[in-house]
């Protein structure tokens, strides 16, 4: 069982893994220098290998710091042309000399000259002359040392560089000495890597085929030729992380949007659509909302600045409307009883709610009744954007015209919505209110984890704004969902922004539903 | 939406009823079109939201209570009110009909004001007078001690500058003119009388000023106080049926806290009218009707409590409406009542009978197919607003400032925009594409973005509104030979031969742009973005585009 691991193991090691295990250098503990060089590799690829080596179990890597010693530039200088010491000493080896001619003879300079004689005199290599003033000659000791070299000139003659752990004493010492002279000695450190095989490794080792006898890549050419009858094909770590990929992706929004068009058409209703410039006309007035209702002031609708007026009401419909608003119409309704201003129900806005293709669709030549309609439309209100609210947003709302249906019919359909948007059957469906319905109601539905939400609204057009529209009275149940709320659940968002984000990495990850 | 707060011991008095607060949270969004909110376990409180905009008398505990009692059986029918004669007196002047014509008052006596109670009749004044009133344009409501007042009281419109008095929360005279410019109520309401020469007035016999309609009331005797037991209550308005239902509102309330009420007669060039008007309107209702809009089959006697149930009385086969409603205007709005006292919840569901054919809009046969393509050739969808800021359509689109005001011209703008960010109508998809880069610069590139919408543009009297598809690419080697790739996939699925034309555009390299010429006339733009563009977004990367008019398009594909 043991065995077979191993040589499970052994089979799927890459290539360069496999050119390192093998080297005999690894069986002992080795720099990683070493095993570049035994190994005719490049120094990345031996330690790639080694790092997927030792994750795997099969070596372990180790560090060491070292502290070095070099020469510096002065100090690789000196070790060729010699020290300045040095130069002084051979410049009198043989008679003393005068300062002056010293420094011309042995080429120093001013500073140079000073640190000889300092380094001279402590070494007792040379004295002052005794016969002539700032004159020196050379000591019995000087001309040992002007024979076989100062102890400082010797050290810089030797191998570079220079463990410093490894110096003896008196070099420690020569060290913290020419580090006082400008560039003479450098000091570093250096990280040794060295590597050994584990057990696993051993074992995986024997069981290790040569690098040489596993293919990595089939070509074109091994298929041709048929070498690849040969071919052993190394098998893959299918763990290893690979390098991420950035595909095409729909928006999961605009998709959620699409699988909503999609069963709205399966449940047989036809897809109607409207402009997003509105007249009030067709946003309020044709659904009977009276032009003095409190959501059609200033500041919950979008106004157009210019041109601030349609020019293309039909103008026998608007009357017929106006007479709805002001008298019913002979609907049987008091209507609202002021006096309507058509140059206010020309003014053009933002649409405010997918209710205005309802009201086209109503009034369009080609309604079929019976029929059902539904509209997936942006729509535009005045309020300060939060995370649960937005000026420009999403409704999705549609119509059943059919003679013969009522507020029974109504609850039917508010329960299919609830089965096909909530997947639940656990609704409650409670009296509402809204301008253009009446009766109107809401459906509450019990999200599986959320709890009651409120998911639809609904309701029976009144008179007063079908018979206008429509030319006689004729039942029409409305709805209308808060897609956008839906969708939120749907995609797991908490915020209302993020619906429209432009933030490319979340639409990167986000799922697509 | 009214929102109020109340005590619930106080409401549980009204309704006479031990009631557990879960089920009172029920029959509110059973019956009342209203959620139970917040209850403060502190101070006994419950707060409530109600959704019919239209029926005030529900936006107090009087009100909730009235109606429950009669859900729940404990009473029937319309809520009597005991009104006793008085010869109290206002004067209307004909000089307040040019701009605040009606007036409605009673006065209540003989129960002493505590805290609670003063409490709920201002909120009741307020949710009735900004929510109803249209922010006291068409009602507003003022209460007096009315102690302090001299009889007749004498409603008229003065000129701004006639009068002074103290208002309220203030300590010195102040002309009507200078409280609608000092006055915070001043300022708040100041708008309803802005094209009106004359202000309206309510001062007493003797001069004493009692309040200045719709703003504020006077300091002196329009201050009710705990321990006050004789009101006057006046409202008046741009409308006489909501003044009165303002008035036949508060007396229903006060009488049912232990008031009496007693009239006032207001009298207008010599026309008298005893005030509060409790006009009582008959509606017919019958059973075929009822049937008809709910579905459900009664028998008369069944249709007639179920009136009572909804608290209107029954007649024959008419139903009276309560003065304390006036929100029904056609017989719909009485058969959502006997609906609802029948229980929405007993109500059995049936399905819709036809089959009809469904069908998505034309523009989904072409619009989605291009969509997939896009997808299929790497491009991350964009779904973004279609509000957009007018400055990236034009120095964001590397239009000149010279030529800033031409081009601006052909924007749809807003009015009325709360922030430069939403301000106009996008009219390309191209600056929205460009928005996103600009946010993603730490993001890994390639990136490829498309997005698929609305887009309008202005001509001088008309607008036109198109859909519109846009594709971005930007990477270091992003150029107009990637760009005319795609162009050729898409034009090659829609079936459609395309020319590319020299073009200039502000948006785009010169000499590497080009309009798209395909069924006969121009239908979008390709080409490198600008360097000038992609600096004016801060965005560091190259980029080309296409943009294609899909509107154009669409008649031709789905005519094939």
């Amino acid at each position: 069982m043991e065995s077979e691991k191993t040589a499970e193991i052994a089979a799927s090691l890459h290539r360069l893994e496999r050119a390192v295990l093998v080297l005999p250098h690894l069986a002992k503990h080795s720099a990683v220098a070493e095993l570049v060089s035994a190994s005719g590799m490049q120094e990345v690829e031996v330690i790639r290998a080694l790092n997927w080596l030792q994750n795997k179990g099969m070596v372990v890597l180790s560090e060491a710091i070292e502290e070095l010693v070099t020469l510096g530039e002065n100090g690789k200088a000196y070790a060729k042309s010699q020290l300045p010491e040095t130069r002084f000493l051979n410049a009198i080896k043989n008679k003393p000399l005068p300062i002056a001619e010293i420094k011309k003879a042995a080429g120093l300079t001013e500073e140079e000259l000073g640190a000889s004689i300092g380094a001279l005199m402590r070494l007792g290599a040379i004295e002052p002359s005794a016969a002539a003033e700032k004159t020196f000659k050379i000591t019995a000791t000087g001309s040992e040392f002007a024979r076989s070299g100062t102890p400082a000139q010797r050290f810089l003659s030797r191998k570079f560089p220079a463990k410093a752990k490894e110096l003896p004493p008196e070099e420690k010492a020569l060290v913290s000495e020419l580090k006082k002279r400008k560039d003479v000695i450098r000091e570093g450190i250096i990280k040794n890597r060295t590597a050994v095989l584990t057990d696993l490794g051993k074992e995986v080792a024997r069981k290790s085929p040569a690098a040489t006898q596993t293919t990595d890549r089939l070509t074109p050419e091994m298929l041709v030729t048929g070498k690849w009858k040969e071919a052993e094909f190394r098998s893959y770590d299918l763990t290893t992380p690979v390098p991420r990929v950035f595909f095409g992706k729909p928006q999961p929004y605009r998709e959620f949007l699409e699988e909503v068009r999609e069963k709205f058409t399966a449940l047989g209703f036809e897809e109607m659509t409207g402009p997003i410039v509105e007249s009030e006309f067709w946003n309020m007035d044709a659904l009977f909302m009276p032009q003095f209702h409190s959501a059609r002031d200033i500041h919950d609708a979008y106004y157009i600045k210019e041109p601030r007026h349609a020019t293309d009401l039909p103008q026998q419909l608007v009357k017929k409307v106006k007479a709805a608003h002001e008298n019913g119409f002979g609907t049987g309704s008091k209507g609202w009883r002021y006096e309507f201003s058509e140059e206010k129900s020309a003014r053009l806005i933002m649409r405010s709610q997918t209710t205005a293709c309802s009201a086209r669709k109503l009034a369009s030549p080609d309604l079929k009744i019976p029929g059902k309609y539904f509209a997936i439309g942006r729509c535009f209100r005045y309020d300060v954007i939060d995370a649960k609210h937005l000026a420009d947003f999403n409704q999705v709302e549609g119509i059943v015209v059919e003679e013969g249906i009522n507020l029974k019919h109504l609850i039917g359909l508010l329960k299919l919505l609830a089965r096909e948007f909530c997947n639940t059957s656990d609704v409650k469906v409670v009296p509402s209110y809204f301008p253009f319905t009446e009766p109107s109601a809401s459906l509450y539905a019990k999200h599986p984890k959320l709890g009651w939400m409120e998911l639809a609204g609904a309701g029976i057009f009144r008179s007063e704004m079908v018979k206008p529209l429509v030319g006689k009275h004729v039942p029409v149940i409305a709805w209308g969902i808060g897609i956008d709320r839906i969708a939120m659940f749907r995609l797991g968002l908490s915020d209302i922004r993020e619906l429209f984000s432009h933030d490319l990495g979340f639409l990167r990850d986000s799922k697509v539903v | 939406m009214p929102t109020i707060t109340f005590s619930y011991t106080d409401f549980l008095q009204l309704l006479g009823k031990k009631l557990p607060l879960e089920e009172f949270g029920r029959l509110l969004l059973l019956f009342a079109k209203a959620e139970a909110g917040k209850f403060e376990k502190e101070t006994g409180e419950i707060t409530i939201e109600l959704d019919d905009t239209n029926l005030p008398y529900l936006w107090c505990p009087e009100g909730l209570a009235r109606f429950l009692k009669r859900i729940l059986g404990k009473e029937k029918g319309i809520a009597k009110l005991n009104l006793m004669h008085s010869s109290y007196k206002i004067v209307v002047d004909s000089s307040v009909k040019k701009v605040r014509p009606y007036i409605a008052a009673f006065i209540a006596k003989g129960k002493k004001l505590d805290d609670y109670l003063l409490k709920q009749l201002v909120q009741m004044q307020e949710k009735l007078c900004e929510n109803y009133g249209r922010k006291r344009q068409k009602v507003s409501i003022g209460l007096y001690s009315y102690k302090r007042i001299a009889f007749p009281v004498h409603y008229k419109a003065v000129p701004p500058d006639s009068v002074k008095f103290v208002p309220l929360e203030f300590d010195r005279p102040l002309s009507l003119k200078e409280i609608l410019r000092q006055h915070p109520k001043g300022q708040q309401y100041g708008w309803i009388l802005q094209d009106a020469e004359k202000y309206p007035l309510l001062a007493d016999d003797k001069g004493e000023v009692l309040s200045f309609p719709p703003i504020i009331n006077s300091n002196f005797t329009g201050r009710l106080e705990i321990g006050d037991s004789e009101i006057l209550f006046e409202a008046t308005g741009t409308d006489e049926e909501s003044i009165n239902l303002a008035a036949n509102i508060f007396a229903q309330n006060m009488a049912e806290r232990g008031f009496e009420i007693h009239s006032v007669i207001v009298s207008c060039e010599g026309r008298t009218i005893v005030s509060p008007a409790a006009k009582k309107e008959k509606m017919k209702i019958t059973a075929e009707a009822v049937k008809e809009l709910i579905g459900l089959k009664l028998k008369e006697p069944e249709l007639r409590q179920l009136l009572l149930k909804a608290g209107y009385d029954a007649e024959g086969s008419y139903a009276v409406v309560p003065p304390y409603r006036a929100d029904i205007i056609h017989p719909v709005d009485i058969i959502e009542d006997v609906a609802i006292a029948y229980g929405f919840d007993k109500i059995k569901d049936e399905p819709l009978a036809s089959y009809t054919a469904g069908e998505k809009d034309k523009a989904a046969e072409i619009i989605n197919p291009l969509r997939k393509i896009a997808v299929g050739m790497g491009f991350q969808e964009i779904f973004s607003h279609i509000l957009a800021d007018r400055n990236s359509m034009l120095s964001g689109s590397g239009i000149p400032s010279a030529a800033a005001a031409e081009n601006e011209k052909n924007i749809v703008q807003l009015e009325n925009f709360m922030s430069e960010t939403y301000s106009a109508v996008r009219n390309s998809l191209l600056p929205g594409l460009l928005d996103v880069l600009a946010r993603n610069k730490h993001e890994d590139y390639p990136q490829r973005i498309f997005e698929e919408g609305i887009v309008a543009s202005r001509a001088g009297k008309s607008i036109f509104e198109c859909r519109s598809i846009a594709l971005v690419s930007a990477h270091p080697k992003a150029d107009f030979t990637e760009q005319k790739q795609h162009l050729t996939a898409f034009m090659r699925t829609l079936g459609i031969e395309f020319t590319i034309q020299k073009a200039a555009h502000p948006t785009f390299t010169k000499g590497r742009v080009g309009s798209i010429i395909a069924i006969g006339k121009p239908v979008g733009v390709i080409g490198e973005i600008s360097p000038a563009v992609l600096s004016w977004w801060g965005i560091e990367m190259p980029a080309a585009a296409l943009e294609i008019d899909l509107s154009a398009l669409l008649n031709r594909v789905s005519g094939q």
